[in-house]
């Protein structure tokens, strides 16, 4: 087991290299360089072409692209992301306090959709062909199928408006110190972002429990007389477990790079949100380490995926 | 007949029906035979004549839209009779008996283990909620059954999951399960078929050792003759949810009565009689479940029917163990 985890880290590390290198070449192919963000255009038309030419050099931009590479890569390794365009703030800095926001509604979102998911979707295959199966089937098909814009801004309409229940947005509030006081504005945003990933997870569930609940093995378990809690959970579900691992590994990296829409719907200070404005002010640095940061979360959240799925598979452990 | 307190099940007259599409398949449609303690009772017939959904039917494993409607299952305790039709489906009476006093192997050690839980975990479960048996003791327990079904180096191999098992050994595992809390019957459904020939007489040695050895009453369904030549005491022969012809193995194999079992017997190749030895096939087909023959099942594929086969022939007794489905059998009883 634990070689199978070394095995795989080490498979990541070339692939994070190979993606840090598409990343500086996409920043590379944005047109302008640094001198002509950090030079105002009126002034720099004014500007002696030597002048600027000059400048270039003292920032090193006129070095050959791989040793820019370099430094830019190095300086990455350390946390030294460089600076946004707009007010020049490290990118380091920018992360720092925007990522623990959506980290919160991640996590919130995924172990509530998790476990709610797979609860309804065990309740749904065990009744199958019920009503309460085929009520959780249309919930399902409706929480994939209506995007989540509108559960947004339906749910703000209804409990911050109308019932007033909840704030419309944001996060947090002057004088809020703990997660207790933020609680309210956490609720509506993670909720909505669960949505689709519940009925996602609901959905996989159901079939996937279906399809171990009429393997053979379930008889076998039966006929050895254990009661049926235990036919269920430890036969069935551990077995239709593995597509849902899957599933859930695989939208993670959709949460932490920024659940855009919603961050936006809901004025939520995340890494969606400012992605959105880096796009926007054509902040190109921030723009490529939000992408740099989602690509990394794939690679990790595949990483985290193969590792449960060897975990919870014997089967999937090769080379052991 | 036997004495009672030979007989470890008793089945009579047993009628299990299946509900498909607003549809009736009458798969069992009177069946009885005995289990005996220590020997093995063969079960042969053409694939869908219910052989499978007997077995089923004593486990209470029956699928959701198939019943029980008559008949009973009497289990001979030591702690007196069970009728197990009247039992719950998986109730805590029936669940007490499934895998501690009746247990059960099945057709395709392949599948019928779970992949995700280690040959012995699947051991200790039945352990555990049969024996009270847990930790080190189970471990010690599981090891000596694996090392019993001839596995070797059973201390490595408790641990394996089951796809590093070769077929046969995963059917020696089903087998070790089975055997785990040393039950009075063990129901075989077709236990060799997917495995190879070599395998086969292994497994079915082990089978036959466990039965001198605990004095386990053994049902055994298969479709393979030779199989029933070599362990058979009893045979059941089955067609189309009735047993046809039962007797003892001599009885049933040297002075086969029915036309069925005369005709099945016939449609066994020989090994070494060559390519051009005469295999008589049965002609024709089985009758579709749903729209079955007026009378005796076999009749339309039957050389020997006339008018009186419209109507269902008795159960006749030709010697108190030997019994017959059939009108014409006093024609057909072998001389001698």
């Amino acid at each position: 087991m634990l070689t199978y985890i070394i095995r795989r880290v080490l498979i990541l590390i070339p692939m994070a290299f190979v993606i840090c290198f598409l990343v500086y070449l996409g920043l590379e192919l944005t047109p302008g360089d640094a001198v002509s963000h950090m030079v105002n255009p009126d002034a720099a038309g004014s500007m002696d072409p030597a002048q600027l030419e000059a400048l270039r050099q003292s920032l090193g931009l006129g070095q050959p692209f791989y040793v820019r590479f370099w430094a830019w890569f190095t300086n990455l390794l350390q946390g030294n992301f460089g600076y946004s365009m707009s007010g020049g703030v490290p990118i380091s800095n920018i992360i720092a306090t925007r990522l623990p926001a959506t980290l919160e509604l991640a996590a919130v979102a995924l172990v509530f959709s998790t476990v709610v998911g797979s609860l309804l979707g065990v309740v749904s295959a065990l009744k199958r062909g019920s009503k309460t199966d085929s009520v959780l089937t249309v919930i399902g098909m409706l929480g994939v199928s209506i995007p989540e814009f509108f559960f947004g801004l339906v749910a703000i309409l209804v409990f911050a408006l109308n019932l007033g229940w909840f704030p419309v947005g944001g996060r947090s509030m002057p004088g809020y110190v703990t997660l207790w006081d933020r609680l309210p504005h956490l609720v509506m945003p993670a909720m909505v972002l669960s949505i689709m990933l519940t009925a996602g997870v609901m959905r996989y569930a159901r079939s996937s429990m279906l399809d171990a609940l009429s393997r053979d093995f379930i008889k076998t378990a039966r006929s050895k007389g254990l009661p049926e809690w235990r036919v269920y959970l430890l036969h069935g579900f551990r077995v239709a477990l593995t597509p849902v691992v899957v599933l859930i590994g695989f939208r993670l990296p959709v949460l932490i790079g920024g659940s855009v829409i919603i961050e936006q719907v809901f004025q939520w200070p995340g890494i969606g949100n400012e992605f959105i404005s880096a796009v926007r002010s054509q902040d190109y640095p921030v723009v490529m380490t939000i992408a740099l940061l989602s690509v990394m979360a794939v690679l990790v959240a595949s990483l985290i995926v193969d590792i449960l799925t060897a975990v919870i598979d014997p089967r999937v452990r090769l080379g052991e | 007949m036997t004495a009672t307190q030979d007989i470890a099940i008793s089945v009579r007259d047993l009628k299990t029906f299946f509900y498909t599409n607003n549809r009736c398949n009458k798969a069992l449609n009177g069946v009885s035979f005995d289990i005996k303690k220590g020997k093995t009772l063969c079960i042969v017939g053409e694939s869908g004549c219910g052989k499978s959904v007997t077995a089923a039917s004593i486990m209470q494993l029956l699928p959701t839209l198939s019943r029980i409607e008559e008949g009973q299952i009497i289990y001979h305790a030591d702690r007196g009779d069970i009728p197990l039709h009247a039992l719950e489906k998986n109730g805590r009476q029936m669940r007490r008996i499934r895998g501690a006093e009746i247990a059960m192997i099945f057709q395709d050690p392949m599948t019928a283990l779970n992949p995700v839980y280690s040959v012995g975990f699947q051991i200790k479960e039945s352990l555990k909620y049969h024996m009270k048996m847990v930790g080190r003791a189970a471990h010690e327990k599981a090891i000596s059954l694996l090392k019993e079904m001839g596995i070797a180096l059973p201390e490595k191999r408790v641990n394996d999951f089951p796809h590093r098992y070769s077929g046969g050994m995963r059917q020696r595992a089903m087998i070790a399960m089975a055997m785990a809390c040393n039950p009075k019957v063990l129901i075989a459904d077709e236990p060799t078929t997917a495995l190879d020939v070599t395998i086969q007489a292994q497994i079915f040695e082990l089978m036959d050792q466990l039965k001198r050895e605990h004095g386990t009453g053994i049902m055994l369904i298969t479709h393979d003759m030779g199989v029933v030549a070599e362990l058979a005491d009893d045979v059941a022969v089955m067609y189309m949810g009735n047993i046809v012809e039962a007797g003892t193995v001599d009885e049933v194999l040297r002075h086969p009565t029915h036309p069925y079992t005369k005709a099945l017997l016939a449609s066994v190749p020989v090994l070494g009689k060559g390519r051009n030895q005469d295999i008589k096939a049965i002609r024709g087909s089985t009758p579709d479940p749903l729209n079955r023959p007026k009378g005796c099942q076999f009749a339309d594929r039957c050389d020997f029917a006339t008018a009186q086969c419209q109507v269902m022939p008795e159960e006749t007794h030709i010697t108190p163990t030997h019994r017959v489905m059939c009108w014409r059998y006093k024609e057909l009883v072998p001389n001698g």
